[in-house]
């Protein structure tokens, strides 16, 4: 024996079978159920027509399938699923330690047989008091944007601190500090303490 | 766990999606037909779900790649559970989809798991909605958003069991018997929770047109 609320309950689901169907069928005619609870019947119909299907952008949809399918391709080799798991934004990140450096555990050998008297962008930075090559607070890495900006403004200051260290020896330049009088020494520390500075060099 | 062969699994014979399923098994590259096919039903529950695009968008993604993943230990089967609360012969009338119900199972863990993150997540607007429902003449378009943004709000007062059941009925069009799978509650639950949230909707929507 069911009870009264039971009995509603299927009514219900028997009203919005039929509507669903109708809806399918794309027919103009909404099934009456003169037994149903008008307020039911009432919100039924308002659902149907508010609660809409959401499509999510065509270019997400792509993006995702990209993603998929590069993924299936890697299941398929008997590989993850994922190549990796990108580094969750915020997450701190300690610069390699002066002991790693120290052994070249990580350095590549080219880098490490030339650094004995190597010239360069790279050599000028190992050159660099040991603050401002491995400074022992953790960096904040904001995501992969900012990752690749910090590293591009990093190693432009780096070549800047290396071309004011070793001015050039061509004719020309040395007619162009002639002629602005920039040969002077206390100009010289003067702009590599700001360089310095900004570094974070404490000399 | 769903898709596991249990005790007294039968095996839903006409699956609607069978053979899409064993073309991705065999090759996973295949298993874009399914997407496709999923992709608006899962993201729409999640829309509805998370009240945010982006967060819609990322909890969409992770389904699909779980139920990539996941697929070889999915088993065509329908599990005890379902079987009892299927009326005779309906699970043979390619009504019945075991990959959909499994699918927005991955969908219901993954979605439950994005709002205990953020709890706090703003609402947005409904607008964007709106606007994918009214693509016609300026006048239909401004009942359609009036209708959207009434059903939204209507349903966004819903206790969560409730609004759950009405999203899976009304935006992805599923059976009783697949809410109830894919919330894990009994046929006769959901029936009920249906039932109220319908005269729950009713009083709000009439309250706010008087």
């Amino acid at each position: 024996m069911l009870g009264d609320g039971t009995r509603d309950a299927r009514r219900t689901e028997r009203y919005l079978d039929e509507l669903m169907a109708a809806d399918e069928r794309r027919s103009p005619g909404i099934p009456v159920d003169v037994d149903l609870d008008p307020a039911v019947r009432f919100a039924a119909g308002e659902l149907s027509t508010g609660l809409v299907r959401v499509h999510p952008s065509f270019r997400f949809e792509d993006a995702l399938a990209s993603r998929l399918s590069a993924a299936a391709a890697r299941l398929k080799a008997g590989l993850p699923a994922e190549e990796y798991l990108p580094l969750p934004a915020g997450v701190l990140a300690e610069f390699p330690s002066r002991a790693g450096h120290a052994a070249g555990a990580t350095e590549p050998a080219g880098h490490a047989a030339g650094s004995a008297g190597a010239t360069g962008p790279a050599a000028a930075l190992r050159r660099l008091p040991e603050r401002a090559g491995h400074p022992s607070r953790p960096l904040i890495m904001g995501g992969v944007g900012v990752g690749v900006a910090s590293a591009a403004l990093s190693l432009g200051a780096v070549y800047v601190a290396w071309r004011h260290s070793h001015p050039a020896s061509g004719r020309m330049a040395r007619a162009a500090r002639a002629a602005h009088g920039r040969t002077g020494q206390s100009s010289q520390h003067r702009r590599t303490g700001v360089i310095n500075g900004i570094l974070g060099v404490v000399s | 766990m769903f898709g596991r062969v249990e005790e007294g699994a039968r095996p839903a014979r006409l699956d609607r999606d069978r053979g899409l399923v064993e073309a991705a098994r065999r090759d996973p590259s295949r298993f874009d037909a399914l997407y496709r096919k999923y992709l608006a039903q899962v993201y729409s529950y999640a829309y509805y779900e998370l009240r945010d695009h982006h967060a819609a968008e990322d909890a969409t993604g992770r389904v699909f790649m779980q139920a990539l993943v996941g697929l070889p230990r999915f088993e065509e089967r329908v599990d005890a559970f379902i079987a009892s609360r299927i009326p005779a012969g309906e699970a043979d009338s390619a009504e019945l989809s075991t990959f959909r119900v499994w699918l927005f199972r991955i969908a219901r863990n993954v979605i439950a798991n994005e709002r205990r993150r953020d709890r706090r997540r703003p609402v947005s607007s409904l607008d964007e909605v709106a606007e994918f429902s009214a693509p016609g003449d300026v006048v239909d378009a401004a009942a359609a958003r009036e209708a959207v943004g009434a059903a939204w709000e209507a349903v966004s007062r819903l206790p969560e069991d409730r609004r759950r059941a009405v999203i899976l009925r009304f935006v992805d069009e599923m059976s009783t018997a697949e809410i109830a799978a894919v919330l894990g509650r009994s046929e006769g639950a959901v029936r009920v929770l249906l039932h109220r949230a319908l005269r729950s909707v009713a009083d709000d929507l009439r309250g706010r047109l008087s």
